[in-house]
């Protein structure tokens, strides 16, 4: 029994990490309704900030994790200014495919420094024995970032319920005219969402990094890995992607603590996921929590 | 007929059967017909080496590839990034074959023609399977629905004994009337092969186009209530889309398996899947020209690119992982740049040089 | 001045590349070969350290004039691993007309062997997948094979149990056909008596967290874990274990586990990944030299990379040696051509690659033991070496060693 507390507990933990990776998605996709398939690589950018702050800077590693939440917040606004903000009004599929070649660029940036092709490891600062209870145990990196992810998501739900920026945004997803005529700012709501797509997306860099240790390929996968998340839990809700990704997490802990090495079966892990997707997109075609957009004719 | 059927200056259609001919003017069939001789002719005179025969058979087969995408998605308007998991169907069709008769069977070597045809109609049959969840889901959630075949597709794959987990099914070589075609001639053969079905394919296409059965496509992307009205199913018509990109697919998995011998799954990833729509899109989504145009683009680019990075390379030896960086760096910028300038695509701007030839001496 | 040459001759090269000629003339003896290698793709933590100890080496026996006048050249291309990328490159080089091809992954050295076989040329892969020798004779593999390297451990540690009763072993396998590649051939030596207890196989996929895996290993009593993966995979696990207290203080201890780890599962870039983790008493196993202790080889690849101006982590990594290893072999076999007066063709490398063996074995500063190549035995050095991680440096245990099982099972 305790075996499948401990798959709860950690399905929950990984749950947790993959909803603030898909936060940044849904961020963007809430305002502009593009899908930043180069999101993965702005986690793997934020993770190598923060590192390169640490050691090579000589920051506190704490210090240096927010810094470079503010960095990355900057960056991914400039990138939305010099690339995205020219195809306002393009056709959306162009939009994504321009986020197809920002990964290609980022991938090149990354190539020219060391993280491109060498493993690194954050400086530990944690208490190296596990928190445990019960017979169940998780690490203190993985509570952080527990942590980190509900105060992250707090904050963003509270940003766009209470704000006025906040609640600009949401009116530009809604209608983009109808802001405009109101006085909204459509291209900044565009950047801002951008920014805080990779505030976030910092913030999961730099929490994963600390698990998985900093190896390119697999900070940049969680791009992918996340988008079962992102589409359980509805496009353009933020509750959605906390419900998904813990969904996702458990699923994974459950396939992999059950199902693997039964009748043959291995890594159902990484393909679970998009079955039960499937299936839930058959009965709710818009994820668990998105919107029902009303069409007319 | 009153206007010449040379010169065209404007539209001086007086019956739909007038504008629906393939081509318009005899000049653009003269062209054609040209363009095409030259096609058929340049291996026998020019020599190039077999590195730059296989690019141009890739991008013949990514043609191929790419025409189905294009329905789908610039026709019928229905995203898919899980079109390398269709091309994988009809490679992996063959595989089936090569794993029950063995590689080297009478049947793969002998009746290849007959196999590409097979492959094709697996592809469709996939195709329309996958495109059920068409009937529900829309935009970027049927985007997902793509991907999730994607990934049961290579899971299934790579965990599946029978297709080896995923290792490479050799394919033996295939005869032809002058016996087996051997190392020497391979991709010589291959590039007649594979140029043949793509001229093949792209007057269906065009025909499809002229059909009814093309253009309940375009009015179900317009407006799938509207095409109801009209007395069309957009239902039926969605999974048909995904029916057809399948068979498109499918030949081209065929033809991918028979030229480079063999059928791993490491052929048939995501990454694949992202790069054939990036082909379709800087080509041109909804225009045949685009899918022709667009695996030329992205693959030349690529190896030019690749060209370019070396040469970057000798010069900057000190600097580190510059060569290496410069890659994907410059095949990014290129795209960006490409699509922030003409988000249209290339046949943009096949269909502005057409104009100009159209209009002149007169400019708009 | 020669360097000088030399790279004036490689620009004027790419330049020829740049405009399509696929023929170029050169002056004098120049031996070509190519490498196809992934430094953009999965595992370019790996192949990008690889092609540096190629690129260098290559360097050195250009400037240190190794083959005399003659010169050497090694086309190096990044396919991001992906196999129509490799042969693409293959191809290319084929045009060129290399002699000696160096290939890169199990995947695409298993999609290319029919054409390895049909212009017979000699390839040394950066895998050791065993299944890379059948069915074609061109294809060697430097060191000995992940089902030695993994049968290798299995022994040791059937060996040096301290418990009652047979050891408990896991494997943690990457889902690909480079990381299945020792798994029937563990089981086929516990069938031919080798005295282990294979409790799980485990094909691992991109996990966040593998508390629950542990925690069921050691509810099964799992005293051990022999990973054949990338490093990834295993710094993840490690850390796990690590923030669970798993890991053994030292060797075999009971109630916990003892990592250990074939030769891309473990080195430097492994500590580098996994921190504390692998700092201490993490078991590796490879055929090459250690590059963190004492010894002429180390001092040798640490000078090398000093001269060519890489920074240390690429200097202490074994795929940095891995590198220099292969074109070791490949310059050694054209300098025996050439003294027995043979022109430098493919066959002629190919009859001195399988020509190395008993007294004409290659003694290479690099690995364990002498490479040996025969038409019968294509794996080149037999012998393993064990390490163990000790403050984050890797040191040798015992004298290098051949799995017995793997001959037996043969």
């Amino acid at each position: 029994m305790s075996y499948f507390f401990q798959l709860v507990v950690s399905g929950i933990v990984v749950g947790s990490i993959y909803a603030l990776s898909a936060l940044g998605f849904v961020l963007i996709y809430k305002s502009s309704r593009v899908l930043n398939i180069a999101h993965g690589q702005i986690i793997a950018a934020g993770a190598f900030i923060t590192y390169a702050l640490t050691v090579f800077v000589g920051i506190h590693i704490v210090l240096s994790f927010l810094l470079s939440m503010v960095i990355t917040f900057f960056l991914a606004m400039s990138v939305e200014r010099v690339f995205l903000r020219r195809l306002i009004g393009e056709p959306i599929i162009s939009v994504i495919m321009v986020t197809i070649g920002l990964m290609s660029i980022i991938d090149g940036i990354i190539y020219m420094t060391p993280f491109g092709a060498e493993n690194f490891s954050f400086p530990e600062f944690l208490p190296k024995t596990p928190i445990s209870f019960m017979g169940i145990s998780m690490s203190w990196t993985q509570m952080v970032g527990v942590l980190i992810t509900f105060t992250m998501i707090g904050a963003f739900t509270w940003f766009f319920k209470a704000s006025t920026v906040g609640i600009s945004m949401r009116a530009v997803s809604d209608d983009q005219f109808a802001s405009m005529s109101i006085g909204i700012s459509v291209p900044k709501v565009f950047g801002l969402a951008w920014a805080t797509a990779g505030l976030s997306a910092a913030a999961a860099g730099g929490i994963i990094g600390n698990i998985t240790g900093l190896n390119f390929y697999v900070l940049h996968s969680f791009g992918i890995i996340v988008f079962p998340v992102v589409i359980v839990g509805g496009l353009d809700s933020i509750f959605g992607a906390i419900v998904a990704g813990i969904i996702m997490g458990l699923i994974q802990q459950f396939a992999s603590g059950y199902l693997d090495g039964h009748w043959g079966l291995y890594g159902t892990a990484d393909v679970l996921p998009y079955i039960i997707l499937l299936i839930i997109l058959l009965f709710k075609p818009h994820g668990l929590f998105g919107i029902h957009e009303i069409e007319r004719v | 007929m009153s206007e010449s059927r040379w010169l065209a200056t404007g539209n001086f259609f007086t019956s739909y059967k007038t504008e629906q001919r393939i081509f318009l003017t005899h000049i653009d069939r003269l062209v054609f017909i040209c363009f095409l001789a030259v096609l058929f002719a340049w291996p026998l005179i020019i020599e190039v080496g077999n590195k730059y025969m296989l690019v141009i058979d890739s991008i013949l087969i990514a043609i191929i590839a790419v025409y189905g995408l294009n329905l789908l998605t610039g026709f019928a308007g229905l995203i898919s990034i899980g079109h390398a998991a269709f091309v994988g169907v009809g490679a992996y069709t063959l595989a089936t074959f090569a794993r029950t008769l063995g590689g080297d069977h009478i049947l793969l070597t002998h009746y290849w023609p007959l196999m590409i045809i097979v492959a094709g109609l697996v592809g469709a049959v996939i195709g329309g399977i996958v495109g059920l969840p068409s009937l529900r889901l829309k935009h970027l959630y049927l985007v997902i629905a793509t991907l999730s075949f994607q990934m049961i597709f290579q899971w299934f794959i790579n965990f599946s004994k029978f297709y080896d987990q995923g290792q490479t099914i050799a394919i033996g070589r295939v005869f032809w009337f002058t016996g087996k075609v051997g190392r020497r001639d391979h991709y010589f053969f291959w590039y007649y092969v594979i140029l043949v079905i793509v001229v093949i394919l792209g007057f269906a296409v065009r025909n499809l186009l002229r059909s009814k059965h093309g253009r309940c496509l375009v009015a179900v992307r317009d407006n799938d209530r509207a095409a109801d009205a009209m007395g069309m199913h957009p239902g039926f018509t969605k999974v048909y889309a995904f029916a057809l990109a399948g068979f498109f697919a499918g030949v081209a998995g065929a033809l991918h398996a028979y030229l480079w011998r063999g059928v791993g799954f490491e052929s048939f990833l995501l990454h694949h899947s992202i790069s054939y729509l990036a082909m379709a899109i800087v080509g041109g989504l909804g225009t045949l020209v685009g899918a022709l145009v667009g695996p030329a683009a992205i693959l030349i680019l690529e190896l030019q690119v690749e060209s370019l990075a070396e040469f970057v390379g000798h010069y900057f030896t000190a600097v580190g992982d510059v060569a290496t960086a410069f890659r994907p760096l410059s095949f990014g910028l290129v795209i960006v740049l490409f699509l922030m300038f003409e988000p249209r695509g290339i046949a943009n701007w096949w269909r502005m040089v057409r104009s100009y030839f159209k209009l002149w001496p007169f400019r708009y | 001045m020669k360097h000088k040459q030399f790279t004036i001759m490689l620009v004027a090269l790419s330049f020829l590349l740049l405009l399509g000629f696929s023929s170029q003339v050169m002056a004098g003896e120049t031996y070509k070969m190519g490498l196809s290698i992934d430094m953009t793709g999965a595992t370019s933590d790996v192949g990008t350290p690889y092609s540096k100890g190629v690129e260098d080496y290559v360097k050195y026996v250009n400037d240190e004039k190794l083959l005399g006048d003659d010169k050497l050249v090694c086309f190096i291309r990044d396919d991001g691993y992906k196999t129509e990328v490799t042969k693409r490159n293959f191809e290319d080089f084929l045009d060129e007309d290399i002699v000696f091809y160096l290939n890169y992954s199990t995947g695409s050295t298993m999609a290319l062997r029919q054409d390895f076989q049909e212009e017979q040329i000699p390839v040394l892969p950066a895998s050791f997948h065993a299944g890379n020798l059948e069915g074609n004779d061109y294809i060697f593999l430097p060191i000995a094979s992940y089902s030695s390297q993994a049968v290798g451990l299995a022994e040791y540690v059937a060996a040096n149990h301290k418990g009652s009763g047979k050891p408990k072993v896991a494997l943690f396998l990457h889902p690909s056909a480079f990381g299945r590649a020792p798994r029937d051939d563990v089981k086929k030596s516990i069938d031919a008596g080798l005295a282990i207890d294979l409790v799980e196989i485990v094909e691992h996929g991109k996990d966040l967290d593998n508390t629950a895996m542990l925690k069921r290993f050691q509810s099964k009593g799992v005293q051990y874990v022999i990973s054949q993966t990338v490093q990834p995979p295993v710094a993840t696990m490690l850390k796990g274990a690590q923030s669970l207290g798993m890991i053994a203080k030292t060797y075999g201890e009971a109630g916990k586990i003892t990592f250990l780890g074939c030769h891309y599962g473990g080195g430097p870039a492994l500590v580098a990944l996994a921190g504390s983790a692998a700092n201490e008493n993490y078991y590796w196993t490879t055929s090459y030299k250690m590059m963190t202790a004492k010894g002429p080889g180390r001092d040798a690849q640490f000078a090398l990379a000093e001269r060519y101006g890489r920074d240390e982590n690429v200097a202490k990594d074994a795929n940095y040696t891995n590198g220099i290893m292969v074109v070791q072999v490949a310059v050694e076999t054209i300098r025996r051509a050439k003294a027995k007066g043979k022109k430098i063709t493919r066959a002629a490398l190919y009859e001195e690659m399988v020509a190395m063996n008993g007294f004409n074995a290659f003694n290479s500063l690099t690995t364990v033991g002498p490479v040996s190549f025969s038409k019968a035995d294509r794996e080149g050095v037999d012998t393993l070496q064990l390490y163990v991680s000790k403050g984050g440096l890797f040191y040798e245990i015992g004298a290098p060693f051949a799995s017995e099982y793997v001959q037996k099972i043969k």
